[in-house]
């Protein structure tokens, strides 16, 4: 029943990234994450909850397993039909994190995103779930991947406070859009539809599309202004989208927000500011800054 | 894959037991003073493979820099003598001391250039610092992506014009991917190995500096042929040899 | 005599009713199909819902994760289900009147092999926030009628709060007899939802029973709290307007409460009021043929039920209570009713009752599950005058289990076994107690 060594994905996956082995590669087994699941490390603190792994194994059979799997390795039996493909948890890299690119999330960041699911995905947000269950989950997610054993969470990335919405700022916030060429991906006019955006591919390979403002869903990870300035700064990790930190201050970031704001298709405080403005999409032919 | 692979490993290890003793007994009769190199040539055996020419029109600054200079794939790149270029040397084996475990100060630099990526192949010791740079009028993502299970992890990062160097290192030995998903053709290879290293020249000559005098094994890798290893003997002020010949698929 | 034979008719036409209907739940492979999900992310124990569950019905048959669309399918894909219980099953009733080779009361024991109805579902979204739901339903000789049909719209101007259901459905019960655990002859239903006194002729008032009428439901977006009312036609779900003119309003409310490891407790109220016909002016009560099926029922009078529900959990083990009130018109004492164009006979008053029901779950693990429920009826006023106090009194106990060997993304198979003991006091056709039991051994699937 439980699919152990032999893991054909990951073999091609390798294959396809070497084509030579200069380490031994070791396989996640399930005897080791028995061994984990013992671990401090593979508790989980989410304010003044503890969870504990073993606690969450019948919530993750009856609801996660199936795309997940047994083992964490987004191999479950539905994974083959479900795209995006599930997370692999014994990669621990997640989308939705509040910590730079290359770094693990914090306990909050799995437990939000349990609650909040993952929009345009299969994950749907299990928000019935009780909050200690969801602890105990982040827990047992925690056990499938070595990487919690020996590293720790990056630091979390600081949100300044968000400032006040002005005309000027929504102007820059196009101007940082220009600058570090959102648009290449996203479209001039945040429509998904950027030179690049046909050839995307996540880590795996898969063909995925950027994020569509227009459309005017929910982001993936949250819906606020924060979770919008957190996205550009910590990346999402497993997806083309790269982390801005090094090259977008927090200034121009929160115009970014706001800029980005104007192009969802509902009414909002920044549509209505920039309107005077007449801001015309930005010349997507323009080569360079 | 990887698990054929290092059978082959073994099964060459076993084939050069014999040589490999008397190489060891050799080695331990020759004073430990001085550097010695290892130095040989990587040959391409066969007609190359065709280099498919690059469509950038996704870009058109990246077209725009290669009007007079049409960009092509590096996978194979092979100079006038059948040498071939980007080939990554290291020692996979007799190395101990301090020469295992230094690591060097200089830092290899990559750089975004025209839209590729100068070099196509970097190598570099483990926790060796390494720079990315770009001097691209044109944003860049850098995405390493490292295969599971090796420690090292893979990140995500841009770099739009006139961005500071991303200087990073790695953890672990491992041939790591590297692409740029903006530009989708754009497709390196940070090389990570532990110790002294070379990469082969446009004439696919290499010298892999720092070697105490001692008997060694040489792995060459390269992206489409894989790897080859030798048995190279180091004496004092005598340089090692090793000349590696892959075959054209 | 009239009355212990309606009785014995009733016990009849429920042991049919039952095994029509008694499998009208919903548990849906095309969903699962649909999601990717096992059975048990939605159900307990299919069809009985969990939390995930009751969400997602709640939300329109919607995941919310902006990919319920069914253009977000691949074009082959199909919404349809169906399910069925092949069986052995056992049947024994004691004092029931005979009439051939011996006479008098006689216990009557059957057994064999069976089939339930079919139930073809087919249900989801037609467009992002419009879900409907179509359930023809069959007896088991293949006489098929219409259990469910409604179309909704869903979170209207953006709100989980607002959601509009128009067609027949089932009430917003939190505790479903449509997605009932045991299937015997005589737990297939819920004791409490379809309880009135003997004699009284008032079946419009079946909590248990799918309706017609129009449905608004609203919860919050983690489904803590719901909220619901609708108007319905006072004919207890059949179509042709057989009653006329009377309807019926149920409204109920609930809330859930995070109580940590143990899992979410909910609690609720529901209650139902409503207005029904007491004569018709056609002689049989039936529709008339010509011009427009209509009964012409007059004399309409009211009835009501209210009822506290729980559903409590402890770890492993979880509760549903249901404590119900009933009350119908005086005009409903007696079988048929008294037209309301008559004076009442002397002594007839309001028939009440109280029905107490408690079901207990121990779910080992979310491929096995044993239930247990105790359904407790007590007449607290009887309708007609001289009839003995306890006259109607119900006990019901069923216990049993259910393994699910499969239990994938694509289909569902359930062993089920179960045993269940009924005594209701006083209405054998000699004035005695009636106790009938019933054994259930089968398999209940579906794809």
């Amino acid at each position: 029943m439980r699919r152990k060594s032999f893991d054909c994905r990951r073999l091609a996956a390798a294959a396809a990234v070497g084509g030579m082995s200069l380490l031994g590669r070791a396989q996640v087994t399930e005897y080791q994450q028995h061994q984990w699941l013992n671990t401090p490390a593979a508790s989980s603190h989410i304010g003044n909850l503890t969870g504990r792994p073993k606690a969450a194994a019948m919530v993750y059979r009856r609801y996660c397993v199936v795309c997940h799997g047994e083992l964490g390795d987004g191999n479950g039996e539905s994974a083959q039909w479900v795209d995006p493909k599930p997370r692999d948890f014994t990669l621990a890299i997640f989308k939705c994190r509040s910590t730079p690119t290359g770094t693990l999330p914090t306990d909050e960041d799995i437990y939000d995103t349990i609650a909040r699911g993952l929009d345009r995905s299969n994950m749907p947000p299990w928000n019935t779930f009780t909050r200690q269950e969801r602890a105990d989950l982040v827990a047992w997610i925690k056990h499938f991947s070595p990487r919690w054993q020996t590293e720790k969470p990056g630091q979390r990335i600081e949100i300044p406070p968000e400032p006040e919405i002005t005309p000027e700022r929504i102007k820059a916030g196009q101007d940082v859009y220009a600058r570090v060429q959102c648009w290449k991906c996203h479209g001039a006019e945040g429509r998904a539809n950027g030179p690049s955006a046909s050839t995307l591919q996540d880590d795996l390979g898969r063909p995925i599309l950027p994020y569509n403002f227009a459309e005017g869903g929910r982001f993936k990870c949250g819906t606020t202004d924060r979770d919008l300035y957190r996205i550009f700064m910590t990346g999402m990790d497993g997806t083309p989208m790269p982390s801005f930190a090094d090259n977008i201050k927090p200034e121009e970031a929160w115009n970014l927000v706001f800029y980005l704001r104007t192009l969802q298709p509902f009414p909002s405080k920044q549509k209505e500011i920039a309107k005077p403005l007449g801001l015309k999409p930005i010349n997507p032919n323009a080569t360079g800054p | 894959m990887n698990r054929n692979h290092k059978r082959t490993l073994v099964a060459v290890a076993a084939a050069l037991g014999l040589a490999s003793v008397a190489g060891l007994i050799a080695g331990n009769r020759v004073s430990a003073a001085g550097s010695g190199s290892i130095t040989g040539t990587v040959k391409l055996s066969g007609s190359p493979p065709h280099m498919k020419g690059i469509d950038m029109s996704k870009d058109p600054y990246c077209v725009k820099q290669h009007e007079n200079n049409p960009a092509k794939m590096e996978n194979v790149v092979v100079g006038a003598d059948g040498g071939l270029q980007n080939v990554v040397l290291y020692i996979s084996e007799g190395l101990s001391g301090p020469e295992a475990s230094a690591t060097p100060s200089e830092e290899p630099v990559v750089d975004q250039h025209n839209c590729m990526y100068v070099p196509h192949v970097v190598a570099m010791d483990v926790n060796q610092k390494y720079k990315v740079t770009t001097t691209d009028q044109t944003t860049h993502n850098i995405h390493p992506l490292p295969a599971p299970g090796t420690g090292n992890i893979g990140w995500n990062k841009s770099q739009p014009a006139g961005a500071p160097p991303i200087e990073t290192t790695w953890k672990a030995p491992e041939a790591i991917s590297v692409k740029c998903n903006i530009h989708p053709w754009m497709h390196g290879w940070h090389v990570v190995v532990k110790g002294p290293y070379a990469i082969s020249d446009a004439s696919g000559t290499y010298t892999i500096k720092n070697l105490p005098p001692g008997s060694y094994t040489v792995t060459a890798w390269h992206e489409e042929y894989g790897t080859q290893t030798q048995k190279v003997t180091v004496a004092a002020g005598q340089p090692g040899k090793a000349d590696f010949t892959f075959k054209a698929k | 005599m009239t009355s212990s034979r309606n009785t014995v008719l009733a016990a009849l036409l429920s042991a049919a009713f039952l095994l029509t209907f008694s499998s009208s739940a919903s548990a849906l492979p095309a969903f699962a199909r649909k999601y990717g999900l096992r059975c048990s992310a939605c159900h307990e124990a299919w069809p009985m819902l969990n939390y995930f569950g009751q969400k997602f019905k709640d939300n329109g048959y919607q995941l919310m994760n902006d990919r319920d669309s069914p253009i977000w399918q691949n074009p082959s894909y199909w919404p349809a289900t169906f399910r069925i219980t092949p069986q052995w099953h056992r049947e024994s009733t004691d004092k029931v009147s005979v009439d051939t080779a011996l006479t008098g009361l006689q216990q009557i024991t059957s057994h064999g092999f069976d089939l339930s109805g079919l139930d073809f579902h087919t249900g989801g979204t037609l467009e992002k926030n419009v879900s409907f739901y179509v359930l023809p339903s069959s007896d088991s000789s293949g006489n098929f009628h219409f259990e469910t049909v409604m179309a909704r719209l869903d979170n209207l101007f953006g709100s989980s709060w607002l959601n509009l259901k128009l067609g027949k459905f089932e009430l917003d019960n939190l505790i479903s007899e449509k997605r009932i655990l045991t299937l015997t002859n005589i737990s297939g239903v819920y004791q409490t939802y379809h309880f009135r006194p003997p004699n009284d002729s008032n079946f419009y008032g079946q909590i248990g029973d799918n309706q017609l009428g129009l449905e608004y439901m609203g919860h919050s977006a983690d489904d803590r709290t719901r909220i619901s009312a609708s108007l319905l036609s006072s004919n207890d779900g059949q179509v042709g307007l057989p009653s006329s003119n009377g309807y019926t309003g149920f409204f109920s409310a609930s809330q859930a409460f995070d109580t940590g490891r143990l899992g979410v407790q909910r609690v609720g109220f529901y209650a139902m009021a409503g207005e029904a016909p007491t004569y018709f002016l056609t002689t049989s009560g039936g529709p008339l043929a010509t011009p427009f099926g209509n009964a012409g029922g007059r004399g309409n009078r009211s009835f009501s039920r209210e009822g506290f529900v729980g559903l409590f959990y402890l770890g492993k083990l979880d509760f549903l209570a249901v404590t119900q009130h009933g009350s119908d018109s005086a005009y409903f004492a007696a079988t048929p009713s008294i037209p309301a164009n008559t004076p009442l006979p002397a002594g007839t008053q309001s028939p009440t009752w109280n029905g107490y029901m408690v079901e207990t779950h121990y779910v080992y693990n979310p491929q096995l599950i044993f239930i247990q429920r105790s359904e407790f009826e007590r007449v607290s006023q009887q309708g007609l005058p001289g009839v003995a106090s306890d006259t109607g009194n119900l006990n019901m106990f069923t216990f049993g289990y259910r393994w699910y060997p499969i239990m994938n993304p694509r289909a569902g198979f359930a062993f089920h076994n179960e045993y269940s003991w009924l005594r209701q006091r006083k209405t054998a056709p000699d004035g005695s107690d009636l106790t009938s039991s019933s054994l259930f051994l089968g398999f209940d699937f579906d794809f």
